[in-house]
């Protein structure tokens, strides 16, 4: 995927109701791009049929 | 024995002497509040001293143990604990200054375990804001006992300096993606995260919740036994903890590693992110578990090198959420890591956390299926030793989004695994290495018998940096 913009980033923050401005934006954008991009190239085998299950659940 | 020494003693060493009433729980107490006076404006390690309460505690101790009624091994052993566990009475900040002035009516249940063990509460230690980030602080920075120009460790940062410092017996930290073992592994300390479940986590400031947990920092692994022993156990305040009996975990030390499975993970050890003199550090620390009877066998963890991102995204978007109100009020109130951070977790696409959370699973899977060979995985805790103290950077590429991309803890957090740091040596600027040790769910007691084998074969844990003395 190709980063986000600063625009974007205002967009995505109008939806949850924050209006980012400088000197956040810059950062948040960075931020979140790195991130994005991080997790866009992570496709081991196995992804499309596991559950995101987040927790071992401890024993009675 | 002289007033001055005791705090120098292992939590477990000054067990024994007040069991056997030869140190009184007062005059231990005395002893740590003194040190703490005269020389913690140098380490930044506490935000509240709660002296008069410290000594009250202690008087009630002095006085049970007097009367024949030893609690057991915390009993009357002064203790410090992270301000991220809410305390009656005591201000619980959370290291932030939106809660700077806010004082619970009850304590987590990790303190009111420690208050019924018997343990004195010396305080509440510093960390970094809301110990959702590695190195951001809202009060001074805690500084490195064995190098006061660099940092701790964090985000239990408060702990890890009053323990390597000797200004507590033994002290909880928090850890979510390290920061029980980041600061351990910097201060020369022994670091357990708990498997997640077995400690409640009720008062707990929450991270991320399905990786949340409270354990110890401490001087030595029977320290650390006895601490996590102390705060363990079922809840019903946290249904999501085990009801399992807790082990006497010290019943697991002296009994050597003969014939235990070691695998060493060759992703994290030959990393480039390990710097050369850490990764000798830990080679030779694995050699000694080998002389020492374990088979030890390199391994290949292929998911252990994006446990980085996966927790990255979990540790943006679950803060961000927990913390919803304040980010659309008072988001100038936050210092600046923890800005970012929660904007950027208020915004990311649901799709990415969604697979951050598959991606999870993998690892996991992968992580237990390794498991299923070995007794434990073992790792350097951190590729490089503390860095010096430095303001929050800004963000101003994507290549300098994180501060940590050479802490190599998470891959625990996320398999929902026990981990621990023990001290193993030094790097070339004579800043501590710990090395990792990781098991299946519930081996605390494999993790603390590895660990005790190896400080038995080595004088690590002895160190007692300079600035401490």
């Amino acid at each position: 995927m190709a980063d986000l913009s600063k625009e974007d980033i205002q967009a995505l923050g109008r939806a949850v109701g924050l209006d980012i401005q400088e000197p956040e934006l810059t950062e948040v954008m960075y931020s979140l791009n790195a991130l994005l991009e991080s997790l866009d190239a992570i496709n081991p085998p196995g992804l499309d049929e596991v559950e995101p299950l987040p927790i071992i659940l401890p024993p009675a | 024995m002289d007033k001055s020494e005791i705090p120098f003693l292992s939590a477990s060493a000054l067990s024994g002497l007040i069991a056997s009433r030869e140190v009184s729980p007062v005059e231990a107490t005395e002893a740590y509040l003194d040190r703490i006076d005269s020389l913690d404006f140098k380490f930044n390690a506490y935000l509240t001293v709660t002296r008069d309460m410290a000594l009250a505690a202690a008087q009630e101790a002095e006085r049970e143990i007097a009367a024949g009624n030893h609690r057991g091994p915390m009993h009357g052993v002064p203790v410090a604990v992270k301000d991220q566990f809410l305390s009656a009475g005591v201000r619980s900040t959370g290291g932030s200054r939106i809660l700077g002035d806010y004082v619970p009516d009850e304590d987590a249940t990790v303190i009111a375990n420690l208050k019924q063990a018997g343990a004195v509460l010396l305080g509440k230690t510093n960390l970094t804001e809301f110990a959702i980030t590695g190195f951001s602080h809202r009060y001074s920075t805690p500084r490195n006992p064995w190098d006061l120009n660099t940092y701790a460790g964090g985000s239990s940062s408060g702990s890890g300096a009053a323990t390597g410092a000797s200004l507590c017996a033994t002290s909880l930290g928090e850890d979510t993606g390290g920061s029980i073992r980041f600061p351990a592994t910097w201060c020369g300390l022994v670091g357990l995260r708990p498997t997640w479940g077995l400690v409640s986590r009720y008062g707990v400031m929450r991270g991320v919740w399905s990786m949340d947990t409270v354990g110890p920092i401490s001087r030595t692994v029977e320290d650390a036994a006895i601490t996590l022993g102390a705060i363990a156990g079922y809840d019903p305040k946290d249904p999501h903890t085990s009801a399992s009996p807790v082990p006497d975990y010290r019943a697991a030390l002296g009994q050597g590693i003969e014939g235990l499975r070691i695998g060493v993970v060759t992703e994290q050890m030959e990393s480039d992110l390990v710097d050369a003199d850490v990764r000798t550090v830990v080679e030779r620390a694995i050699t000694v578990l080998g002389e020492l009877g374990a088979s030890v066998d390199e391994i290949s963890l292929p998911l252990s090198t994006v446990a980085g991102p996966v927790t990255g995204a979990l540790l943006a978007v679950e803060p961000a959420g927990n913390h919803s109100n304040w980010v659309h009020e008072r988001i100038d109130d936050y210092g600046h890591d923890d800005r970012i951070l929660l904007l950027t977790g208020s915004v990311i696409p649901a799709n990415y956390y969604h697979k951050a959370q598959k991606i999870r699973e993998l690892i996991r899977r992968q992580v237990l299926d390794a498991l299923s060979g070995y007794d434990a995985l073992v790792f350097p805790t951190a590729g490089r030793g503390a860095q010096p103290v430095e303001d929050d950077p800004p963000v101003t590429s994507k290549e300098t989004t994180s501060r940590l991309p050479f802490l190599f803890t998470r891959l625990f957090n996320l398999a929902s695994c026990p981990a621990m740091s023990v001290p193993c040596g030094f790097d070339d600027r004579g800043m501590p290495v710990g090395l990792q040790i990781g098991g299946k769910p519930f081996s605390e007691e494999t993790l603390f018998r590895i660990g005790n084998a190896y400080e038995r074969a080595t004088d690590w844990h002895t160190r007692r940096p300079a600035a401490v003395a």
